[in-house]
């Protein structure tokens, strides 16, 4: 194994989420709007959406939203991304390992399955997933509106309800 | 009291009534207090001393005028009262005016000679005016009335010694010490006063009986300060040239490792020294290495190993410090390393070893398991090369470096700030200050970096802008962020903001900030007046002579000093062309000084409705003290544009530099200027002869040199008393025998390398009515390759041909702007006004462009 640094998180508020901004500009190909940074700062969200730190110095970032439909609670990963130089450092693992178990303990409501969409040109972010328990359960036509290609595979991961992966 | 006055004596009703007028005055009762008053005063409205009561319990209610109109009347009434004079005296204490305060306080001495309360005052106004022997005078009377209280002997000690004379300060400290019976065990006050005696015995030079003192109370735990006990220690042990002191300041050392003075202290005991250039540097260095590797966790002797070392062993020694600094990502390492700058071998070292850092950061791992680099020390190392680079005046490298990094890791905000330091450095003010914007936008809660980008816009001249800034931290209910900055003394703030107003020529709040500043000092002076009772009841001598000491050198303090120069530029200016006073910014305010006006109208009548406001008030206990309310009757210092007395406010500011900070040859400059002006000849020769003693060559004195033998040869007669003296420096200056022009030019062929000597030349030219095409062609031999051109000589050039109309600004201004390729503070009125907003625009996400919006789908 190589050396590893210290990695932390830190919760957004308005103070640092210029940061989150700064991050989402060169890591995803989507520019996202006001209404998206406005909603991770809501308190209901707040184990959901992180800073990621690493050697004091910020890397990356996970955003997600909860979602109420048919019935079911999910939990929605909008974006998750940390700096190239960072990459491969188990950052994305830590990160997602912490928003699952927030997920897994969540009670009001009782959070069901956590999923998200990924481009289908990006196979590496797929296999990540599947590394961590994500399944494909389908394929959004026409996801990204914007920037092509416009597919976007959905991958889900379910909750029993005993303890957390 | 012998012979009270018929007025001054009450009956029995009225006496007792004045007693409690004092008691309730003691006790802020002022509702009370009044009322007694006045019962008084119905019966003895001339009472002086009643009147005086009742000013003071004015004064402390808030209606200060009313009161201190009593209180003159009062005194006026009985003349020979002690109670009148020492009310008077307190008015004058509130309101800073020591010097009367003290003619008041030695009035009613005359009337009651051992008045306790009166003499301590006295003394404590002594103190603060300096007026040292007074002091042991009135020191003396009060041990005298109360040999009982410790204080008043210790306190004539201190006096006899402030006043130089340590013999009779000893004695009496002795004489003090014998009387003392049943000393509590580890007293702190008794402890401090003997840490106070072996001062004193070695403020003496009686090093063998200070130490006598020091070791026996240090074992008998009389003396309780440990760390004291170690450091005088040594300092004794070395001057005494004794063997132990060597172990007395390795104690020292190992006791704090990280502390550079004791290092130094060790080092000059053994008679070596921590100057590289010096022949003892290497058995220096080889006790600082046998230190390091002593204390393994200290840095102090690790850094100063590395000023000493050279060569090879440099290189040995900076590697390891470099190595671990960067992979620390200490972001201070840089500035550190700075100080070995002055050395270019070991620049260049330093270089190889951080290019070589950056290899082995970034290198590819050779294998998944090998241990490759955090991606943190290379990100770090960058930042460094790219602080080297930016200091060795290679700023588009280091702007290059910079650029690589953010792309590495865009989110670390030092990047930002250094790439607008690089910017700023490069003549780019408003890049600089759209980069620290950036940096601002990553980290909303962190204070330095509001501070920074905020000082960057006050830089580029955005001084609104700024402001808005500097709003997001101060009080909210200050009537501005430049208030609140000001009332916590911020001296960053009023210097740069001054500066910023200056630059844009508004000289009105320029010189009111500059004014500002000098009433910050003005207040830390006041401030030492609180502890010449407090520092006394506690017996903490030593650290208040120290306080002493460092209020007499206040005032060379560099902000003081930069605002006393360029106020007193500002002043010598109105002098010379006083339209600059009146309305002078080209008669239309900007909508910025619009703004500011009605804002300073509106702070102008709110303060008019709050004393308004006071003075219905005054049914209230609330005790307001005797200061007097600060006001503002200049909130856009056109008062101090159009002041009678430009020059001789301008002197009082340049007064205390000239002991303070004389080693300044602005300041000489400065002096001149201004005595030259109010025809102080011979004040202003001796100006100019202290130049010439620390900088003969310099550009400025060469222009002064001319310009007053000119104006000395104007004067329609020679002034009778210094005439001679006169013509003597005169001829020391500017010889007569050489023209002015000859002199010009004989200059011009020693320095015709240096930019700012050549600028002197020019303006010489100028006044001595070459012809303008020769003048301009002076300036332009600026950018031959043999003279070094740099930004800030070359901003001052602009200036002069601006001022001076020359019909080549315009080609200079281009020229300059292809020059320094990253500038722009030589671009047009137009194109900067382009910049401006470009820097104002909300911090740039870039990568993606707005049309690429998506968002996440509902």
């Amino acid at each position: 194994m190589s050396t590893r640094g210290v990695y932390s998180f830190a919760s957004l508020t308005p103070n640092n989420i210029g940061t989150v901004r700064k991050l989402n500009s060169v890591l995803f190909p989507i520019k996202y709007s006001e209404k998206f940074y406005q909603d991770i700062l809501l308190p209901e969200v707040e184990d959901f959406c992180k800073l990621v730190y690493y050697n004091d110095v910020p890397v990356g970032t996970v955003c997600c939203r909860l979602e109420n439909k048919n019935g079911e609670a999910s939990l929605y990963l909008m974006t998750m991304g940390i700096l190239a130089p960072y990459r491969s450092r188990e950052l994305g693992s830590a990160s997602l390992k912490l928003i699952s178990d927030a997920a897994a303990a969540h009670a009001k409501p009782k959070i069901d399955r956590i999923y998200l969409h990924v481009q289908v040109s990006n196979a590496d972010a797929k296999r990540f997933y599947e590394r961590h328990g994500f399944t494909e359960v389908g394929v959004h036509v026409g996801y990204y509106k914007k920037i092509a290609p416009h597919d976007a595979w959905i991958l889900e991961k379910r909750f029993s309800s005993q303890a957390p992966e | 009291m012998s012979d009270i006055p018929a007025k001054r004596a009450l009956p029995s009703k009225e006496s007792a009534l004045f007693k409690e007028l004092l008691t309730l005055y003691e006790t802020r009762q002022l509702k009370k207090g009044l009322k007694t008053a006045d019962q008084i005063l119905k019966k003895f409205p001339e009472h002086g001393e009643t009147t005086c009561m009742k000013g003071l319990v004015l004064a402390h209610m808030g209606r200060r005028e009313e009161g201190v109109d009593l209180v003159r009347k009062g005194v006026r009434f009985d003349l020979t009262s002690h109670i009148c004079w020492h009310v008077y005296g307190l008015i004058h204490k509130g309101e800073k005016n020591y010097e009367e305060a003290l003619k008041c306080y030695k009035q009613a001495l005359k009337y009651d000679k051992e008045n306790l309360n009166i003499l301590r005052d006295a003394a404590q106004l002594e103190t603060q005016l300096r007026i040292y022997d007074g002091l042991v005078e009135t020191r003396h009377t009060l041990l005298r009335i109360r040999p009982a209280m410790r204080q008043h002997w210790v306190a004539l000690a201190v006096a006899y010694h402030l006043n130089g004379n340590l013999t009779e300060a000893k004695k009496v400290l002795e004489h003090y010490e014998s009387t003392l019976k049943n000393i509590p065990d580890y007293d702190v006050e008794h402890s401090e006063t003997m840490l106070y005696h072996v001062r004193l015995l070695e403020d003496l030079g009686e090093f063998t009986e200070a130490l006598a003192m020091l070791d026996v109370n240090a074992k008998d735990r009389v003396i309780v300060d440990k760390t004291s006990i170690m450091e005088i220690r040594a300092r004794l042990l070395a001057k005494l040239g004794s063997d132990e002191a060597e172990h007395a300041w390795r104690v020292l050392v190992e006791h704090n490792p990280d502390c550079y003075q004791y290092y130094e202290g060790y080092i000059s005991n053994l008679g070596l020294s921590l100057d590289v250039s010096d022949a003892s540097a290497p058995k220096t260095l080889t006790i600082l290495e046998e230190f390091a590797t002593q204390l393994p966790k200290a840095t102090a002797p690790r850094r100063l190993a590395l000023t000493l070392a050279s060569g090879d062993h440099f290189t040995e020694l900076v590697t390891p410090y470099m190595l671990s600094g960067l992979k620390k990502g200490i972001p201070s390492l840089f500035s550190d390393m700075k100080g070995l700058y002055t050395d270019e071998s070991k620049q260049q070292i330093i270089e190889k070893v951080a290019d070589d850092a950056r290899n082995q950061f970034s290198a590819e791992p050779s294998s998944s398991t090998s241990k490759d680099a955090e991606p943190t020390s290379y990100l770090w190392t960058l930042y460094f090369i790219a602080q080297h680079h930016s200091y060795l005046g290679r700023h588009a490298k280091a702007i290059e470096i910079l650029d690589l990094a953010l792309s590495h890791t865009p989110t670390l905000p030092e990047l930002h700030m250094f790439k607008g330091r690089v910017l700023k450095r490069a003549g780019d003010l408003f890049g600089g200050a759209r980069c620290l914007e950036d940096a601002r936008s990553l980290d909303g809660q962190d204070r330095f970096l509001n501070t920074k980008s905020a000082k960057y816009r006050l830089r580029a001249g955005m001084v609104d802008e700024a402001s808005a800034l500097f709003g997001l931290f101060t009080k909210k209910d200050a009537p501005s962020p430049g208030a609140d900055l000001e009332e916590m003394q911020s001296l960053l703030y009023l210097v740069e903001a001054a500066d910023a107003y200056n630059r844009n020529g508004n000289l009105g709040l320029a010189l009111k900030k500059y004014m500002a500043i000098k009433k910050v000092f003005d207040e830390i002076e006041d401030d030492q007046y609180d502890f010449h009772g407090y520092s006394l009841r506690k017996f903490t001598v030593n650290i208040y002579l120290n306080l002493l000491s460092w209020e007499d050198r206040l005032r060379s303090h560099p902000a003081y000093i930069k605002a006393a120069l360029s106020a007193s530029a500002i002043f010598v200016a109105l002098h010379d062309n006083p339209s600059l006073g009146t309305g002078a910014t080209s008669g239309e305010l900007t909508s910025a000084q619009k703004k500011a006006k009605q804002k300073a109208k509106k702070a102008a009548e709110k303060l008019k409705e709050d004393a308004k406001k006071a003075t219905h008030q005054t049914n209230t206990n609330d005790d307001k003290g005797l200061e007097p309310p600060a006001k503002d009757d200049d909130p856009d210092g056109s008062k101090l544009l159009q002041c009678t007395d430009p020059l001789e406010r301008a002197a009082k500011l340049l007064n205390p530099l000239a002991t303070l900070a004389e080693s300044k040859i602005e300041v000489w400059i400065a002096t001149y200027d201004v005595a030259v002006r109010r025809k102080k000849y011979l004040q202003a020769s001796k100006a100019l002869m202290r130049a010439v003693a620390i900088d003969a060559e310099h550009p400025e004195l060469h222009i002064r040199r001319i310009e007053f033998r000119q104006t000395v040869s104007a004067l329609p007669e020679t002034p009778q008393v210094s005439g001679s003296l006169l013509t003597e420096s005169l001829n020391k200056l500017l010889p007569e025998e050489v023209s002015a022009e000859a002199f010009n030019s004989q200059y011009l062929q020693r320095h015709s390398t240096s930019a700012p000597a050549i600028l002197a030349v020019a303006k010489v030219m100028l006044k001595l009515q070459t012809p303008r095409e020769q003048v301009d062609d002076t300036v332009f031999t600026v950018f031959g390759t043999e003279v070094p051109l740099d930004i800030k000589s070359s901003l001052s050039i602009l200036s002069f041909l601006r001022s001076s109309k020359s019909p080549r600004e315009d080609e200079f201004r281009t020229r300059c702007g292809e020059k320094f390729e990253l500038s722009t503070v030589f671009k047009s009125a137009e194109e900067l006004e382009k910049l401006r907003q470009v820097a104002l625009a909300p911090p740039q996400f870039d990568a993606v462009s707005s049309d690429k919006t998506e968002d996440v789908m509902p």
